[in-house]
């Protein structure tokens, strides 16, 4: 198995030094994002998230199944990640890694447990059919911090998917193609961002946001926060590496708050300009018609 | 005499027009990477990019930007040990690459009790020996005909940029400033900084300084032009920028 | 099953019957297995763990192709099982090797430990920790750490100091926004299930803070408070801990157990 290119000791002795003069290797500040751009495709549910050189791609499809049996009223939502070797030579196909199994794991928990998406309203016929939603992310290219890129492009496509509407007369489900009626959007409780904090120093006391690969390669420990606009903590995640003061963990915590709203806004944005963009033929167009009669 | 080197686009497999090839009388033809020799008298490209051809020298070669890099005798490269075993550092020339060999006795003034102690990890600019196909390349880091380093052996310190193998080959140009239009390194020295530099053909640049701002400004100098591909006055203003943004 | 956190208020005790900072009836044990290097059986209410530690041991797989000792980190990997049994809780359910959450415990569980322990004094060597999880009522990966830092001291890895870890939740949901809400520790089964929390694992008896996950919504503001009780707890268990071992080196000491062999068992080298 190919094991990740690591970085020469010149590397490491200069990158923590450079940190401990606080400067940046690409002469960014601490708390400053790479460039981050959010592109939505021509279909719905396709967003594109680059940051830096890291660039991820998520597709979200829909489909009506057969609910699970011990959950009748509740549809299916599913995320799956794929880091395929496309992205390092690092990542192999079918066989994931640690940090495809921690990603994966860290999305689920980020959007699926904090009930982001409400399951219930994707139910259609209960414990009969309902809407199964999946999410496919791609890496597509891997500069560090794949976690902010990710988690902001599964919220971004699931929040920017439209599914097909659907009628239920008696026992007869009808699902109108896009032609019959405007698809609609998922129902939508929270968007969270992950908010990914490296730390270094002997006692993990350089705190880094947007750390780049080299910098993700040297860090001694890092911690996540998940959080949405409303100061809500969806999940925290120091899986080990050196013990960092707690005061230090709560700063984060403030810091990712004032993250997570900037890129709220950032979405939001996004989502209206592209609905523009979308209107411009589509609804004013048929309203203007009909006023026309 | 066609001083100018002449440049004709080619695809792998293209006929090469006989009567760009240089014919030296006396001087056997020199062929360089991205050319493969089919005997007795054929030439064909392995890679897309630039023939370039040198009459004086009598030598002709591709030249590409991009992809991996592949060892060439006489090459310098920037390596990172591996490991070491009896007799020899194996070194990284680039990554997920099997590595090269470095015979341990291959610097100067290197002998069994004097020879130096390299940890994995550390980085070495050295000279590539023997590379074939299908080998594993060997590495010295020191001349074989004057026992001399001639600046060969472990680097200390400093930082390691990754740079395109044909920034790299820009660089390394005899008459970098002219030919491979890099001024970039000049424009920092005479803007006041004091830096060293060493490039490895294998896309990597080692910059080195008493302080650490220097060091980065000259990373970040050498990537832009790189990446952004500058000319000659766009590379000027960049330094001027960086220049004034560090003071 | 909504757990009526209501009575909370009236008398300030869990359903329990517990304070807010009380902890459960903590059992301790080391070198429980003869065969092992180090051993430990941890209680904590009713989730029960053990612990096997083997090695430091040479790695006979890090031949020539693989190894993290082939750059820069020259030092004992520290690799981690965690096998939940299946009659550990009360839902007979089956996980597999691939459960991506058991993944995530161990990899949790192997970088807090690998940066507690110095590992730099075991190069290209292996510690090998295999959890097993018999009983489950709350704080599982609380007491994973607790029952491998008890298992490593019985196998005389040095390390820096105890590593200890402790659940804290805060009553009423993530919904409500009132100011009164109680931080409370060491949670069962049925408080996790009802109210947001977190697990933290700390250093010894300082603040510092080596593991942090927590997995559901709750208000930012409510993090401090929260941590800080579970850094109270920390030390609490610290204290047992302390105790277990104390107790134990004792007892070998009087009974004469103390072989002339084993307290050479590790041998720094100078």
């Amino acid at each position: 198995m190919p094991r990740e290119a690591e970085p020469s000791l010149n590397e490491r002795a200069f990158v923590v030094q450079a940190l401990q003069e606080g400067l940046r290797l690409d002469g960014r500040a601490f708390d400053q994002f790479r460039g981050l751009d959010l592109k939505f495709g021509d279909h719905y549910g396709v967003a594109d998230v680059t940051l830096g050189k890291t660039r991820v791609l998520a597709n979200v499809s829909a489909e009506v199944t057969a609910p699970y049996i011990d959950r009748p009223f509740d549809g299916i939502f599913t995320i799956t990640t794929e880091l395929s070797p496309m992205a390092s030579p690092a990542f192999e196909v079918n066989r994931p890694t640690e940090t495809e199994v921690l990603l994966s794991r860290l999305l689920e928990k980020t959007v699926r447990r904090s009930n982001a998406l409400d399951t219930e309203s994707l139910c259609l016929i209960a414990g009969q059919k309902c809407w199964s939603i999946r999410v496919d992310l791609h890496v597509l290219s891997h500069d560090g911090n794949l976690i902010d890129g990710s988690c902001l492009a599964v919220v971004a496509a699931l929040r920017h998917f439209r599914r097909p509407d659907t009628s239920i007369e008696g026992e007869t489900l009808t699902v109108y193609t896009p032609a019959e009626r405007e698809p609609v959007p998922l129902s939508w409780l929270h968007s969270p961002f992950c908010i990914t904090f490296s730390f270094y120093g002997e006692e993990g006391e350089i705190m880094l946001l947007d750390a780049t690969l080299l910098e993700e390669q040297l860090r001694v420990s890092s911690c996540i926060i998940s959080l949405n606009k409303h100061g809500e903590i969806c999940q925290i995640a120091k899986l080990g590496g050196t013990p960092v003061e707690a005061v230090s963990l709560i700063q984060c915590a403030s810091a990712a708050l004032t993250k997570g709203k900037e890129l709220s806004t950032l979405l939001d944005q996004k989502l209206a300009e592209d609905s523009k963009r979308r209107d411009k033929g589509g609804l004013l167009a048929e309203l203007s018609a009909e006023n026309e009669r | 005499m066609a001083q100018q080197t002449e440049r004709i686009f080619v695809l792998p497999g293209d006929q090469i027009n006989p009567s760009v090839i240089p014919s030296h009388p006396k001087r056997p033809l020199k062929l360089g990477p991205g050319l493969r020799h089919i005997p007795p008298s054929e030439l064909l490209p392995t890679v897309a990019g630039q023939l370039v051809t040198d009459y004086k020298k009598n030598s002709i070669w591709v030249e590409y930007n991009g992809g991996r890099y592949i060892p060439a005798v006489g090459d310098l490269v920037i390596g990172t040990v591996a490991r070491s075993v009896v007799d020899y550092y194996y070194v990284t020339l680039s990554d997920y690459t099997s590595n090269a060999a470095l015979p341990q006795l291959a610097f100067e003034m290197a002998t069994k009790k004097t020879r130096p102690q390299l940890n994995p990890g550390a980085l070495v600019y050295a000279r590539v020996t023997l590379a074939n196909r299908h080998m594993d390349p060997e590495l010295e880091c020191v001349s074989a005909t004057s026992g001399k380093a001639e600046g060969l052996g472990p680097l200390n310190g400093g930082m390691l940029y990754d740079i395109s193998l044909g920034m790299a080959r820009r660089l390394l140009m005899r008459k970098s400033v002219e030919e491979g239009k890099v001024v970039v390194l000049e424009e920092l020295g005479s803007a006041g900084l004091a830096f060293e530099t060493a490039v490895g053909r294998n896309g990597k640049m080692w910059v080195n300084s008493e302080s650490t701002k220097t060091v980065l400004l000259v990373g970040r100098a050498v990537q832009e032009t790189d990446e952004k591909n500058l000319d000659a006055e766009q590379q000027k203003k960049l330094v001027r920028k960086l220049v004034k943004e560090m003071s | 099953m909504p757990l009526d956190t209501s009575t909370y208020d009236l008398a300030l005790l869990r359903v329990d019957g517990r304070r807010w900072n009380e902890l459960r009836r903590l059992d301790g044990q080391i070198r429980t297995q003869a065969a092992a290097d180090g051993s430990s059986y941890l209680e904590m209410g009713n989730t029960k763990v053990m612990c096997v530690v083997s090695g430091p041991s040479e790695d006979k797989r890090r031949g020539q192709t693989s190894a993290s000792t082939a750059t820069g980190s020259n030092a004992a990997d520290v690799a981690v099982s965690v096998v939940v049994a299946g009659f550990s809780s009360v839902d007979r359910k089956k996980r597999g090797r691939g459960d991506k959450r058991i993944q995530e415990l161990q990899t949790t569980i192997s970088k807090a430990l690998a940066s507690n322990l110095h590992t730099h004094l075991y190069p290209r060597s292996t510690i090998s920790i295999s959890l097993n999880v018999l009983s489950q009522d709350g704080s599982l990966l609380a007491a994973l750490i607790n029952a491998s830092t008890l298992a490593l001291i019985d196998a005389g890895i040095p390390m820096t100091d105890y590593l200890v870890a402790c659940t804290a939740g805060s009553t009423s949901s993530y919904a409500a926004n009132d100011d009164r809400a109680d931080p409370l520790v060491d949670l069962n089964n049925q408080e996790e299930q009802e109210l947001p929390f977190l697990t933290m694992a700390t250093l010894g008896a300082t603040d510092k803070v080596a593991v942090l996950v927590c997995e559901s919504r709750v208000q930012v503001s409510r993090l401090e408070g929260m941590m800080a009780a579970a850094a109270d707890a920390c030390k609490g268990v610290r204290d047992f801990l302390d105790q277990v071992i104390r107790e134990k080196g004792h007892k070998m000491v009087t009974e004469g157990t103390i072989e002339k062999g084993a307290s050479m068992a590790i041998e720094i080298d100078a």
